[in-house]
């Protein structure tokens, strides 16, 4: 029998201890953005909205709808947020419904 | 630089200097860095890629259309040896396409997706084959051209009779298994045919590029094959930086080489992978998945994502690699790498499955115009990182070559480039001196070109007066070798051969079907 096959079955590993214990190599992850609110304004929303691939963000009047689910954390609109946004580091998103994925998040006052 | 036209020449071989000389005779010829782009005639183009075949190291690598009017198709050739790709541009003068498949059997492929988004005609008597559009689509179905429907059915029709019968596979397939539908034609157990659907992946990424800024089409570029994501992405960025006139810095290439290098690893460990689950090696495909998910880690640690999305942008670096954790992390992935692959290659249970299965032949890798590990295990050695400095590494490399065509010998190439990759993500940590590039003028398209883990990815970019993409090709490796899949199929193999050639194969059924 070939001793790889041998030293397969004896080394016996998993990759991750996760979701008993969290996984170090998750810190390298993208993650999708969080935002700050106070330092939303109505141009920097027009500026993020364009900016998104994948279209997971929208603007109603005074809030900035960002869906979660169409996130695919590319990164791109930290790149013109600045300080306004920046990686949430969750990589837990699961939810049971679709609408827990989407975030109405309030303009700040220089927005409105 | 335009050439003067001189009398054609008949018969043997041509130098590259020579052939651009006799081009002139079909119409203008222009160079510009590394590409030719020749004004050929509609009813002379079949004469033209004879002519330009018969340059020793020339290969059919592409063909397609750009809408006008006129629709002008543009047939790519790699002159390996001459460092050069050759465009022939055509405009259209009827609904009838210049037919090349009796010239380059290659060139096959293309002309199915000209009639299918553009409504181009074979000549009378040919037939095609489908590739991206459905038998009932639907009028929108997304084309680059919004024709009216053929009233000639220009398909081949699919007939099994006597003593065969047809199999048919997919497109929903085991776990995560890409959507394909195949036909195997058998009498009981040797594979007599078959034939390939790849029409349910079609997403219509060319088409939904135009118009949009090269930054905002990168997203899509790079999820067109997610598996080469950051081959790719530096072959379309290329292209735009050729098309702008962009000066590209020094570390924005030594950034797309160690990306591209890493992108090579995981896909072949994958490969690894899948060869050892479809030979029912479970042991084996669990330690080369492990050796994967330590590649994937890697790439998440030097370069932000598993898969390398975001890594490569136009004309800059917006995640430069980490070169510490390179140093860190590279060394326990790639030795867990090779010690699967050479415990695969010792162990005789799977070489029995693998010699001699799914044979390619020199010949056919070369009329199909192959490229990647599986034209370089026919012998050939095409590889764009040597012929065309497409990434900016040493020019010393050396394509891995081995000899037999079989699963086997594609295995085998991938274990040598594991090798090869270490070596040069091992030169790259040390950052050598990339040779210079000079930044040409802007002049609104331009070819890009990048060594893909399954080879050779052309990206050809025309931007219109507001930088937006009039028309994006990325003509990925996948498109070009899927072509050989039912030879290969059909040398003498079995059923239960096929999951086995597939696996060695390792190709992609989005990338086939843009």
């Amino acid at each position: 029998m070939s001793v790889w096959f041998l030293r397969g079955i004896r080394r016996g590993i998993v990759t991750t201890r996760y979701p008993a214990r969290p996984e170090p190599s998750t810190a390298a992850l993208p993650t999708p953005p969080i935002f700050r609110t106070d330092l939303l304004t109505a141009e920097l929303v027009e500026q993020l909205i364009a900016v998104c691939p994948s279209g997971a963000l929208r603007r109603e009047p005074t809030h900035l709808v960002y869906d979660v689910g169409a996130c695919t954390a590319c990164g791109r609109c930290y790149e013109i947020a600045g300080p306004a946004a920046r990686p949430s580091g969750e990589i837990e998103l699961s939810a049971v419904a679709r609408e827990h994925l989407i975030k109405t998040i309030r303009i700040g006052e220089a927005g409105r | 630089m335009t050439l003067q036209a001189s009398p054609p020449a008949v018969g043997g071989s041509l130098l590259a200097a020579e052939l651009l000389r006799e081009l002139a005779g079909f119409g203008t010829v222009r160079e510009y860095g590394g590409t030719v782009i020749v004004h050929v005639p509609h009813a002379r183009l079949p004469e033209a890629v004879r002519l330009a075949l018969r340059c020793p190291g020339a290969r059919f690598a592409d063909l397609f259309g750009t809408d006008g009017p006129p629709l002008v198709l543009r047939t790519v050739l790699a002159l390996d040896r001459d460092a050069r790709y050759l465009v022939l541009q055509t405009p259209v003068e009827s609904d009838t396409m210049p037919w090349l498949s009796d010239v380059v059997p290659a060139a096959f492929v293309e002309e199915c997706e000209l009639f299918e988004q553009f409504g181009l005609q074979p000549p009378e008597g040919h037939m095609l084959n489908r590739l991206m559009v459905a038998p009932v689509s639907a009028p929108h179905h997304p084309r680059l051209d919004a024709h009216e429907h053929p009233a000639r059915d220009t398909h081949l029709p699919f007939i099994v009779e006597g003593q065969a019968f047809e199999f048919p596979v997919g497109p929903v397939r085991a776990t995560a298994v890409e959507s394909l539908y195949y036909g195997l034609v058998t009498s009981g157990e040797e594979v007599v045919d078959v034939y390939l659907h790849t029409w349910h992946k079609y997403r219509g990424i060319e088409r939904r590029l135009r118009g949009q800024t090269p930054q905002q089409a990168l997203f899509l570029v790079e999820r067109g094959e997610g598996l080469s994501a950051a081959s790719a992405a530096a072959a379309f960025a290329a292209a735009v930086e050729s098309a702008l006139g962009l000066d590209v810095p020094q570390e924005v290439r030594h950034a797309r080489a160690v990306y591209i290098e890493l992108e090579r690893l995981y896909n072949h460990a994958q490969c690894a992978a899948a060869l050892a689950q479809s030979t029912g090696l479970w042991i084996g495909q669990s330690q080369a998945e492990l050796a994967t998910e330590l590649l994937l880690r890697l790439d998440a640690a030097v370069g932000g994502h598993r898969y390398l999305f975001g890594a490569v942008d136009v004309a800059r670096s917006p995640r430069p690699p980490d070169i510490s954790a390179l140093r860190d992390l590279l060394p326990a992935a790639y030795a867990e790498l090779c010690r699967v692959m050479d415990g695969l290659l010792s162990t005789n249970a799977f070489l029995d499955r693998v010699e001699a299965t799914g044979i390619i032949t020199p010949e056919q890798s070369a009329e199909l115009g192959l490229v990647g590990p599986i034209a370089r295990a026919c012998g050939a050695p095409i590889d764009s990182r040597a012929d065309h400095s497409a990434s900016g590494l040493p020019l010393d490399l050396r394509p891995a070559v081995r000899d037999g065509g079989d699963c086997l010998a594609r295995l085998l190439v991938r274990r040598a480039e594991v090798d090869q990759s270490k070596r040069l993500l091992d030169q790259l940590v040390d950052a050598p001196p990339l040779a210079d590039c000079e930044p040409g003028p802007r002049r609104g398209w331009g070819l890009g070109v990048a060594e893909s883990p399954r080879g050779e990815i052309l990206a050809w970019v025309e931007l219109d007066d507001n930088g937006r993409i009039a028309r994006a090709r990325i003509r990925t490796a996948s498109a070009r070798n899927w072509r050989a899949f039912d030879d290969a199929v059909r040398s003498q193999n079995v059923f239960t051969d096929v999951p086995i050639i597939e696996a060695s194969f390792w190709l992609t059924v989005a990338g086939r079907v843009l």
